[in-house]
């Protein structure tokens, strides 16, 4: 158990480094990590198919601008690896998960307001010219990103998962099944802050098309994706060729990004 | 006077490997300041010899900076290119580095977020999912794979033009609106994806049935009749309108989960 719950721990500090010293490869997200947890713990099917649920849920946060969003990489791993330890399904790995974000988010804010400190110390590295110095206060902030979620992860497996297990035991037969209504009702989440980034009503026919594609013909998504591919290039051709005579009227649709600041407190 | 100082290959390497760690040290002050000065450290080691210049440059790279990571080595790039004009000509404006900066870190985030967010993650990801909701491991394997070809791509092709064509192109490319045309395509495909997602992805459907003069009508036969995924997409505009009118993602999240409970207790879902 000891050596499983280190392993998570540190399935958990790749998945928060990922964004900090990975350049995003997108190691942090549940899908990854959901399938790094059912290898620790011997069932990497179920790890998949978890993973691919709070996938789901969680795809449209993003830390954009400055906001620190809730941490995906400890719910991810927590809510996969109790879901597997308890024996129960998925449901349970989302209702678990959300809240252990939401949480540990706290620790992450609290880790950049100390990188502060490291940043003025730097400052006064840099009036040196000391390069050596600049980049040790680089390399400290990493690992207390790195502790922020390891300790947690390693402690909830030691001390919480005989608890997790007795919990779901005890929670009756309806709310259970509400929960599972629920876990299926989250990824709307996801999807909804997708839209607020790409919808507008100028593109809004896009959306549609892919979903009347996917509703009535039973193209998957990498097909809608190739085919999408298709028609923008289409869109591209027949726009270049109308700005011959009319010059760029096709201004101001893309700033509505900015306006998605997303208030995730 | 003094030979050329000239940026090599080996000091973009280093910068190409030291971006990956931009946010490593990112705080709410000046975000990804450290993390900035630190990939640029091997391009001011090569241009500067004195103690001052280094003082200078190190500092310049130490102010605020905020970016999509991907992005960010074309930035370096051009910062690159305007360091080595600034350490070969007396007369160079060094301020315009930081300035250069911090007027394309915004735009070039805007597209970052949304060509990589919004569109290669969600596209790499639907593909992962659908493939993984079947119990199928190659699904994670497949979404890592897709989402970094074009991610590492543009890191180091934009490291490169940053570097060789420096500021002008980029205002060229502006000029010529091709930066439009870049996300009203990716923006086109990520719609569709998004709304593929909605219709495959929600298994949102209701167990609501009653009896009509004996016969008995399930209503969610009548919506697939109608519109198949009615409900999915009906959910997924209710959630959409609330964050638009500001409410938060956390609370809007524990709605749902207080909803999904009540709504399956009186029997609607």
């Amino acid at each position: 158990m000891v050596a499983q719950a280190i392993m998570l721990g540190i399935i958990a500090g790749i998945g928060i480094l990922d964004s900090r010293i990975f350049g995003v490869l997108m190691l942090e997200r549940p899908l990854v990590t959901g399938f790094l947890v059912g290898l620790v713990l011997g069932d990497v099917q179920q790890g998949v198919l978890i993973g691919a649920q709070l996938e789901l849920i969680w795809m449209g946060i993003a830390g954009i601008g400055a906001a620190t969003p809730p941490d995906v990489v400890t719910g991810g791993v927590l809510g996969t690896a109790f879901a597997i330890l308890s024996g129960q399904g998925a449901e349970v790995a989302l209702v678990l998960a959300v809240p252990i974000a939401v949480l540990a988010q706290s620790l992450g804010v609290l880790v950049r307001i100390i990188n502060t400190y490291f940043m003025h110390k730097a400052d006064k590295f840099a009036l040196k010219a000391d390069f050596r110095g600049v980049t040790l206060m680089m390399w400290i902030p990493p690992i207390l990103f790195f502790l922020s979620v390891f300790i947690p992860t390693f402690l909830a497996i030691i001390l919480g998962a005989e608890q997790v297990k007795n919990l779901i035991e005890a929670v009756p037969e309806t709310i259970l099944g509400g929960l599972k209504v629920a876990g299926n009702l989250l990824p709307v989440v996801g999807f909804a802050l997708l839209m607020d980034m790409l919808f507008s009503k100028k593109m809004a026919v896009f959306f549609f098309l892919g979903f009347l594609a996917a509703s009535y013909t039973s193209l998957d998504i990498t097909a809608i994706a190739l085919f999408g591919a298709c028609i923008a290039v289409v869109i591209y051709i027949v726009i270049n060729n109308n700005n011959g005579n009319q010059g760029h009227q096709e201004k101001e649709s893309y700033n509505n990004l900015t306006e998605g600041e997303i208030d995730f407190e | 006077m003094s030979s050329q100082k000239k940026v090599t290959k080996r000091e973009l390497r280093q910068v190409f490997w030291r971006s990956f760690a931009l946010q490593g040290a990112f705080n709410y002050e000046r975000m990804q300041n450290l993390g900035y000065a630190y990939a640029m450290i091997p391009v001011i080691k090569k241009l500067y010899e004195k103690h001052d210049d280094q003082v200078k440059a190190l500092n310049r790279h130490l102010e605020i900076f905020n970016t999509t990571p991907a992005v960010s080595t074309t930035i370096m790039g051009i910062s690159a290119a305007m360091e080595e004009q600034n350490a070969n000509d007396s007369n160079f404006d060094s301020n315009s580095i930081n300035a250069v900066k911090a007027s394309l870190m915004g735009p070039l985030a805007g597209i970052g977020d949304s060509l990589f967010w919004g569109t290669f993650r969600i596209i790499a990801a639907g593909i992962g999912v659908s493939l993984a909701t079947q119990g199928n491991i190659f699904g994670p394997i497949l979404f890592l794979i897709l989402y970094n070809i074009p991610h590492l791509f543009l890191r180091i092709a934009g490291l490169r033009m940053g570097y060789r064509v420096g500021v002008n192109s980029l205002e060229r490319i502006q000029k010529e609106g091709l930066m439009e045309k870049i996300m009203s395509m990716t923006t086109t495909v990520g719609l569709l994806v998004v709304g593929g997602m909605v219709a495959t992805m929600l298994n949102i459907t209701t167990p609501l049935e009653f009896d009509m003069n004996g016969a008995k009508v399930v209503v969610q036969d009548i919506f697939d009749q109608i519109l198949p995924n009615a409900l999915p997409l009906l959910g997924t505009f209710i959630v959409y309108g609330l964050m638009k009118r500001k409410v938060s993602i956390t609370k809007l999240t524990l709605g749902i989960i207080v909803a999904g409970i009540f709504l399956h207790w009186i029997g609607l879902l």
